[in-house]
């Protein structure tokens, strides 16, 4: 796990560097074990950031995210780098984006984490349920070490581990400037064998599985707003002139909704999990994204954020493309 | 009218008796609790924490239809709200319904909205005391409320293990408890004291609280500080605190035409989503997270208490258990208190 002391000190350099306006990291939530993002801009606030196992947010999320004002006559615009922390889920974020063109390299400066899985925070409040005081997680080989109210508890990994991380493909940052730690070696891979156990469904048992997931939507949008790759500045879903989307709720418009969003994620989603782990409804959206992800993986030796120069797969054609799957 | 007692191994039979009226009560749809109309009270989940939609959509849905038109005909199709009927929402947590009566403030100001108060006259509301906090970041007891409140029930139901206290604390509650009354039992003398007993243990167990003293009256001074571009930097703009907040009450009018056919309709709008305060020149005066925070804070801890002298947030922890980056009302409210 990575050193805080030398995350702490990289840090500092970074921010105190004259072309980094922010540092984007972690520091600890305000309750229990939540850690939250932290967004530094001197260099004393760099004491309070962490890295731990309860550091699930993807942080890519903001390098898009951000608002910017127009700049007022005679200044000029803060052209300064952003820095930002990120685990190898989240790092394909910013492989994807920028192989997009969403900005260019040295727009960012990466802290990159080398991960060894992240907690379910559901699955921890759940184990301990009612912990208000501040507490610490760790990961010690194949444990999770917890402070629960002053008490050292210990959790085999897997009963805690995010599910994304027990099929993560890459550990270790693919884009960085800086890794804050060793490489972690690859410990998990994908066999999808969840999106295997859908697609042997009937095509009745599947609506009837998604009709009840999306009558319960809310469309509070907080999947596509912590999608890192949801980073259109003008969305189709807030035009109200025309209106393309409606904004009345009910599991038509809501299915609608979800389909049009799997669509666009298509061949773009690198797997961060952030919409499924936000959703207050618990809405599986991996499971649709993910059935893409194995489509293009399959169909076109495809996988979205792994190569910062490799083209966007749906603005390359090749004339020996598969379509044998197209009606 | 008595305290009564409801055995639980008779609910069932009380739930089909009020499934005669529109009954609305949590239910499990995989493992989340969801206000829902009910036809079998098998469905009904009152062992529950608290929903994670909260039942003011019973009142205030989230998508209503106002009426309905043909273009190029002026005859409207009014949307009668009386068809709903008679509807009794049970087992709700006392700070929802608490919610409910401060919205309803809103709701009867300057214009009576005829549709909220219509459907909150048909609606009797039976709730279910917090016999333990049903999380760790309720805060009822810091805006006047309580675990055991009664502001906003016509009923209240309270766990004594095998059965359920119920007291009827209106006309509306004594009428329900009255069509109730083949399957309730005279309640053991000192219930009501035990009651009282159980209420302040539940309060003892709320861990988390702010002195609210001062904040609506200090808000307004706050409109520039520094504090709100840092508690919004990690905000994601999305609805998450706002439509799952029992107070929150924003909705949007829009028309739904196709085939020159339509209806107007009213939905749940959020303060904190970019388009909410889009000008038709598109000038946008909250044009960041920033502004946006601010004005979900101070609407219910400033506005609403000026207007209406009660904070429009009643404690439920909704907003803190589930932003996706750990915003937390509380930690909010004390750097106000700090600032």
């Amino acid at each position: 796990m990575v050193n805080q002391d030398k995350l702490r000190e990289i840090a500092k350099e970074v921010i105190s560097r004259e072309d980094v306006r922010q540092l984007i990291g972690y520091r600890p939530g305000t309750y229990g074990f939540r850690a939250r993002p932290a967004f530094v801009t001197s260099p004393e606030e760099t004491d309070e950031l962490i890295f731990t196992p309860a550091c699930v947010n993807n942080l890519a999320t903001y390098i898009t995210l951000e608002e910017r004002l127009p700049v007022p006559r005679g200044q000029e615009p803060d052209t300064r780098k952003v820095a930002v922390m990120v685990k190898g889920c989240d790092s394909r974020a910013l492989v994807q984006q920028m192989e997009e063109k969403a900005y260019e390299r040295d727009h960012i400066v990466v802290l990159g984490i080398p991960c060894t899985g992240v907690v379910d925070m559901d699955k921890v409040e759940a184990r301990f349920p009612n912990v208000l005081e501040k507490g610490e997680i760790s990961l010690e080989g194949d444990k999770f070490l917890l402070t629960v109210d002053g008490k050292k508890e210990e959790v085999p990994k897997e009963e805690l581990l995010a599910d994304k991380c027990k099929r993560c493909r890459y550990p270790t940052p693919l884009v960085f400037d800086q890794l804050l730690d060793e490489e972690v070696a690859r410990f998990a891979d994908d066999d999808y064998s969840d999106v295997t156990e859908l697609e042997k469904r009937s095509t009745e048992e599947k609506w009837a599985y998604w009709e009840k997931k999306f009558s319960r939507c809310i469309r509070c949008y907080s999947c596509r707003n912590v999608c890192p790759m949801c980073y259109c500045e003008d969305c189709v879903l807030d035009r109200l002139q025309p209106q393309w989307m409606r904004r009345s709720v009910d599991v038509s418009e809501n299915t609608a909704f979800h389909i049009a969003r799997a669509y666009h994620l298509a061949g773009r989603c690198i797997q961060c999990g952030e919409c499924q782990r936000v959703c207050p409804v618990e809405i599986p959206l991996m499971e649709l994204n993910r059935k893409f992800y194995k489509d293009v993986e399959e169909l076109y030796d495809y996988e979205p954020g792994t190569k910062v120069e490799a083209e966007p797969l749906l603005a390359t054609f090749k004339v020996d493309d598969r379509e044998d799957f197209i009606l | 009218m008595a305290v009564k007692k409801l055995s639980k191994d008779k609910v069932a039979d009380a739930l089909k008796e009020l499934s005669k009226f529109r009954l609305i009560a949590p239910a499990k749809s995989d493992e989340v609790v969801v206000f829902s109309e009910i036809t079998d009270p098998e469905e009904v989940c009152l062992d529950y924490g608290n929903s994670t939609v909260p039942p003011k959509k019973v009142v205030f849905p989230q998508t209503e239809t106002l009426f309905r038109f043909v273009v190029g005909n002026p005859e409207l199709e009014e949307k009668n709200v009386e068809e709903e009927g008679t509807t009794v929402i049970f087992g709700l947590r006392p700070c929802d319904a608490r919610a409910m009566a401060i919205v309803d403030k809103l709701f009867s100001w300057d214009y009576e909205d005829p549709y909220y108060l219509k459907r909150r006259q048909l609606t009797t509301v039976v709730g279910m005391a917090c016999v333990e906090p049903p999380s760790m970041n309720c805060f009822c007891t810091s805006v006047g409320g309580s675990p055991f409140g009664k502001e906003g029930l016509d009923l209240l139901l309270t766990d004594m293990g095998d059965y359920f206290a119920v007291q009827a604390l209106t006309e509306k509650g004594e009428k329900l408890q009255e069509t109730l009354s083949s399957h309730l039992e005279e309640a053991p003398a000192d219930d009501e004291k035990k009651v009282e007993e159980m209420e302040a243990a539940s309060k003892g167990k709320i861990k988390r609280s702010i002195d609210t003293q001062g904040i609506p009256e200090k808000l307004p001074g706050l409109w520039d500080n520094e504090l709100w571009k840092k508690v919004s930097a990690s905000c994601l703009g999305c609805g998450i605190c706002t439509f799952l907040c029992p107070t929150c009450h924003c909705f949007d009018i829009q028309d739904e035409v196709e085939s020159g056919e339509g209806r107007r309709a009213r939905m749940w709008d959020s303060c904190m989503f970019s388009e909410y305060t889009v000008h038709a020149s598109g000038h946008n005066p909250r044009p960041t997270r920033r502004e946006r925070t601010r004005n979900r804070i101070s609407h219910k801890y400033s506005y609403y208490p000026k207007r209406f002298e009660v904070i429009a947030c009643v404690g439920c922890g909704r907003c803190i258990n589930l932003c996706p980056v750990n915003i937390d009302i509380l930690d909010i409210l004390s750097q106000v208190v700090d600032a």
